[in-house]
């Protein structure tokens, strides 16, 4: 039976009727129904159930406070679960009832698309009611004014206006997030306001009455809603049961449109009584209803009158006030207070919180005064529902007080109230008040639990917004090579955010025959390697060495102009943070590098102690990452191909030594060429504009063909670094490493005077006999190919656990020019274990492996030396 | 002849850009200056954050209290290295081309700071003080940018590797 009026309903378009579905039923509606709207316009009472009990719910209000009526959006787009009051339906729409638990489905599902914006206004006012519309009206700048309706009436000129439009949270600063639907897309809203009005107006209170979930049971305002806004008569005989006088007058304006209606009012009535009198209705004062009858719905009142009769009414709609709770909820939740109004029965904000935040209206208090009445005395207490979406009654926080619980917040956690979608409401006061009365404390002396941000849920796709599919992760930053690298074939492999070339695959060929060919062939004839993502810091003036020799263990002051140095750089704990190379490019200059991971964190590092301690040295810093592009050319061909691809400088050894670098051109362009080697081989770090990258690459590349280049990429030059023993800080080494742990006292310089983490060093825990070392393990299965993090210990049978651990695999390759696998580990007292065999754990069993210096390939370093 | 091999990040994006009304400016001399307040103000570096100094040719970024970029023509960056090393010999100072370092788009469209707006939290309305001749360095969704604002058009300054990635977010502005 249809319940919807020929004519009214202000907020609809009746010339634009829509039709979806609910739980596979078709629905008739008109835009700018919500589907509790629509519903209970087809006449569908009830529709939902309980989560725990499996009760028959219906509809209980016209907003976000609802308890009962949940849906899934299952097309057009998904939302797992959402109130029915607050969801507009579109034409086409599947909904399906949902018990207070959404269900996520098994298949990939379409959500809504999203934005999102970043404003600042000067005001901005939450709630559009009358009070808000007057705060906005007198508001003078930049103001925006929002209502989570989606419709808006009467917006004062000049202002900006959102419908559809939730502010979710109100933050530091005014800072709010604003949460609006639009048709089509959903949007968050950062906005930065100077100030916020907070007029949200205040949600009406059921009465704990028995037999009060049952379907037609709704707040008395909803029903007001349901008839001016959406035009539907939600029932024909009412009874009113109230403890204010707009219960009164929803019943009144009920009437008007043919309802028949009984007033039951617990308080003394007032001229709202007088009025209803004068429109005819039977009005009932001092009264309650008792219980509430049908089988899943109204369909007979019980009420006991102020003389103490007990009357039943034929009905099939309680409409119920039991006063109001302000919106405060968002101003609690950034620091404002409640205090209990004895007249109006209700908490409002105190007027804390932070100045800047201006509550007004229904939500500052300015609400309809009430007879203090939350539960009705009469009837079995297991009856009268608290919290429906939990199933929990009256008897149940009776239980949680005879526990010995005496917070709300005990309360909650113990019976599960307000742990709901609407955060308790309808429940919250109701509760407080219950277990006030329980210890025979006044009513006010405790309030309801603090509800937190967001006001209402917000769906993971609208957080996202615009940052969903390649966007959803990390920037993916590329060099000015990486075009090339993508086009010859390469895998890439993030290291933080940079994407790097892994290795260059020739067709099918697997993963480790294309790293072993890169490998072999950069020892036995040359290989060129993108290195642009290197750290690079300029380090400029003439306190510059002084500066690095505080920063570095080893002294980079005594650097001549032109030569480079190696160094490490520690924690204050004496740890090993980044490693890199110091280039003295002038006599107040130097260019550092650092790992590729630690670029930012060595510059904020850099600029923390110029900043904080060390005011009086006169050096700035300079990132220059991303200014220079490095092409690092090694092998014993790597003089021939740069000489073959040009360039003016004196290439001989003896003219251009290991560790030193050559300002000049490269390929026809301005280039700093410099003798570093990571792998061992003779190599040359050829620096260029980043903008000549590509250039300079391709040149070196064509260079090379006639000598047998290859690309090689990070993996090739992880195995060609590990035959030589060069740890990678962030890879062999995990913090907890010092550089006499690493075999490298030899870079710390304690005679040079003070630098960052010196101190730690001589700790007696840094120094303690027992500490994990660096050294090489050689497999006696030269096939076996340890996997990284693999622990190893002393012996080839496993005690009973705790296994006593000597320490794990850091690094673990196959090596081409060992023609055998071979790792490096960090051993406890490794260096003493040299020669000796220990035992790696494969699976459940041991396998042999002979502890080796870390250096593998070429000791006397005669290559790299070149 | 080396201005033949110059490869600007963005240079094989510029259909994509022309759909956000953008282009991009490539090859500029950009500059960095770090110098103490008195100094910079001796050598006409604008004193007041977040300002640009200048005109067409030569724009002076403000970037911080003691650090400016200063922004001119392609293949001016050699002469306005050496022009700010003379003036500031003898002082504290730091003078490094940074051409290279950043990528620069430039947004034309009336909604560019819309497009901004989706993923940036500064105000950037004439009402909050945004105008022609402020500057900002900011965040762009995930990535550090420097916003310049000009006439009718604000240019993003943002780290070459991280160019694509704001290409892509501005681009995603569009699907809304």
């Amino acid at each position: 039976m249809s319940r919807r009026l020929a004519a009214g309903g202000a907020w609809l378009d009746r010339s634009r009727p829509v039709t979806f579905t609910f739980d596979g039923r078709e629905v008739g509606g008109f835009a700018g129904d919500t589907v509790a709207s629509a519903l209970l316009g087809a006449g569908v009472i009830g529709g939902f159930r309980s989560p725990l009990a499996a009760r028959p719910r219906g509809v209980m209000t016209a907003g976000v406070e609802e308890p009962n009526a949940f849906v899934e959006i299952a097309e057009p787009w998904f939302e797992p679960i959402l109130p029915a009051t607050t969801v507009a339906v579109v034409d086409g729409m599947r909904t399906v009832s949902r018990a207070g638990v959404g269900v996520l489905p098994r298949e990939a599902v379409t959500a809504r698309p999203a934005a999102t914006t970043h404003c600042h206004v000067d005001v901005l006012v939450i709630g559009a009611g009358a009070a808000g519309r007057a705060a906005a009206a007198g508001a003078s700048g930049r103001v925006l004014l929002v209502d989570e309706h989606h419709v808006v009436d009467g917006a004062p000129d000049g202002v900006t206006t959102l419908a559809g439009t939730t502010a979710t949270g109100i933050y530091d600063d005014g800072y709010v997030v604003l949460y609006q639907r639009e048709p089509d897309l959903d949007r968050i809203w950062h906005v930065r306001a100077r100030e916020v009005v907070l007029a949200a107006g205040a949600h009406e209170r059921p009465i704990a009455f028995a037999g009060n979930d049952l379907p037609s049971v709704m707040l008395a305002g909803a029903a007001r809603e349901y008839l001016d806004r959406y035009g539907v008569l939600v029932g024909e005989r009412v009874v009113v049961f109230t403890t204010n006088h707009a219960g009164t007058d929803v019943g009144i304006a009920l009437a008007d449109v043919g309802a028949h209606v009984t007033i039951v009012d617990a308080g003394d009535g007032g001229p709202a009584a007088e009025r209803a009198l004068e429109a005819g209705l039977e009005v009932h004062l001092g009264a309650v209803v008792t219980r509430a009858q049908g089988d899943g719905r109204i369909e007979a009142v019980t009420i006991r009158t102020a003389d103490g009769d007990t009357r039943t009414l034929e009905a099939d709609l309680i409409a119920v006030s039991g006063g109001f709770n302000p919106t405060a909820q968002l101003a609690r939740s950034i620091g404002a207070g409640l205090v209990y109004i004895e007249d109006r029965a209700c908490f409002v904000p105190d007027g804390t919180g932070p100045s800047w935040l201006r509550v007004v209206g229904a939500a500052a208090g300015e609400v309809p005064t009430s007879h203090p009445m939350w539960v009705v005395a009469e009837g079995d207490d297991a009856e009268k529902y608290v919290e429906p979406q939990r199933d929990q009654t009256v008897a149940d926080v009776t239980a949680a007080v005879g526990m010995g619980l005496s917070s709300s917040e005990h309360v909650k956690r113990a019976t599960s109230i307000g742990t709901t979608i609407d955060q308790g409401r309808t429940s919250g006061v109701i509760t407080a008040e219950i277990v006030n009365a329980l210890l025979g404390w006044s009513p006010g002396t405790q309030g309801p639990t603090t509800a937190r941000p967001p006001y209402t849920p917000v769906p993971f796709s609208a957080l996202a917004g615009l940052e969903t599919g390649p966007l959803l992760t990390d920037p993916i930053r590329t060099t000015a090579m990486h075009a090339w690298h993508a086009a010859a074939g390469a895998l890439f492999e993030p290291v933080g955010q940079w994407l790097r070339a892994w290795y260059y695959p020739r067709g099918d060929e697997p993963k480790d025959d294309a790293v072993a060919r890169e490998c072999a062939t950069l020892r036995r004839a040359c290989g060129l390697f993108d290195a642009s993502t290197l750290g690079k810091i300029d380090v400029c003036g003439p306190d510059a060495g002084v500066f690095l020799d505080r920063m570095y263990t080893n002294r980079m002051s005594t650097l001549a102009p032109g030569s480079i140095r190696y160094g490490l750089m520690l924690g204050l704990d004496g740890m090993i943070f980044d490693d890199g190379v110091a280039m003295r490019l002038g006599e107040d200059r130097y260019l550092v590098t650092t790992t590729t991971g630690g670029a930012a964190e060595v510059l904020d590092r850099f600029e923390e102690w110029l900043q904080t301690e060390w005011t009086d040295l006169r050096v700035y810093c300079t990132s220059v990452t991303e200014q220079w592009a490095v092409a690092t050319l090694g092998g014993p061909r790597a003089r021939d191909v740069l000489a073959a691809a040009g360039t003016d400088i004196d290439l001989a050894n003896d003219a251009f030594g290991f560790m030193t670098l050559r300002e000049g051109t490269a390929a026809g362009v301005p280039a700093r060429v410099c003798r570093v080697s990571f792998t061992g081989e003779l190599s040359y770090e050829v620096h260029v504009d980043a903008r000549l990258g590509l250039h300079v690459w391709e040149a070196l590349m064509s260079a090379g063909q006639g000598f047998g280049i290859t690309p090689y990429g990070t993996e090739a030059m992880h195995v060609l670094r590990a035959e030589k023993g060069y740890a990678i800080v962030g890879q062999d080494t995990d913090g907890t490493v010092t550089p006499e742990d690493l075999g490298m006292g030899w870079i710390v310089n304690t005679g040079k005077g003070d630098f960052i983490g010196k101190r730690s060093l001589v700790r007696s825990d840094t120094l303690r006999p027992g500490r994990k070392q660096l050294v090489g393990l050689l497999p006696d299965d030269p096939s076996l190919h340890l996997r990284e993090g693999t622990q190893v210990v002393a012996t080839a049978d496993l005690p009973a656990p705790p296994v006593p651990m000597l320490g794990h695999v850091t690094s673990s390759y196959r090596s081409p020019a060992l023609g055998r696998s071979f790792a490096l580990a960090m051993l406890a007292d490794g260096r003493a274990l040299h020669g000796s065999t220990v035992h790696a754990v494969v699976g459940g069993a041991t396998a042999p492996c002979r502890v080796a210096e870390p250096v593998f390939v070429d000791r006397e370093g005669a290559r790299r030396d070149g | 002849m080396v201005e033949l091999y110059l490869r600007s990040p963005l240079g094989h994006r510029a259909g994509d850009l022309a759909r956000l009304d953008a282009v991009e400016v490539a090859h500029l001399a950009q500059i960095g200056v770090r110098c103490a307040a008195p100094d910079a103000t001796r050598v006409g570096l604008p004193a007041e954050p977040n300002s640009v100094a200048g005109g067409a040719d030569r724009g002076v970024l403000w970037m911080g209290p003691d650090e400016w970029l200063v922004v001119g023509l392609p293949g001016s960056a050699p002469a306005i290295v050496g022009e700010f090393e003379a003036a500031l010999a003898g002082t504290r100072h730091a003078v490094v081309d940074v051409s290279a370092n950043r990528a620069v788009i430039e947004l034309r469209g009336t909604s560019r700071h819309a497009m901004l707006a989706s993923g940036c939290g500064l105000d950037l309305e004439p009402a909050g003080g945004w105008a022609p001749g402020r500057c900002a360095q900011t965040l762009f969704a995930r990535a550090q940018v420097l916003l310049q604002e000009m006439e009718s058009a604000t240019r993003v300054f943002v780290r070459p590797s991280f160019a694509n990635y704001v290409a892509d977010r501005l681009l995603a502005t569009r699907r809304e």
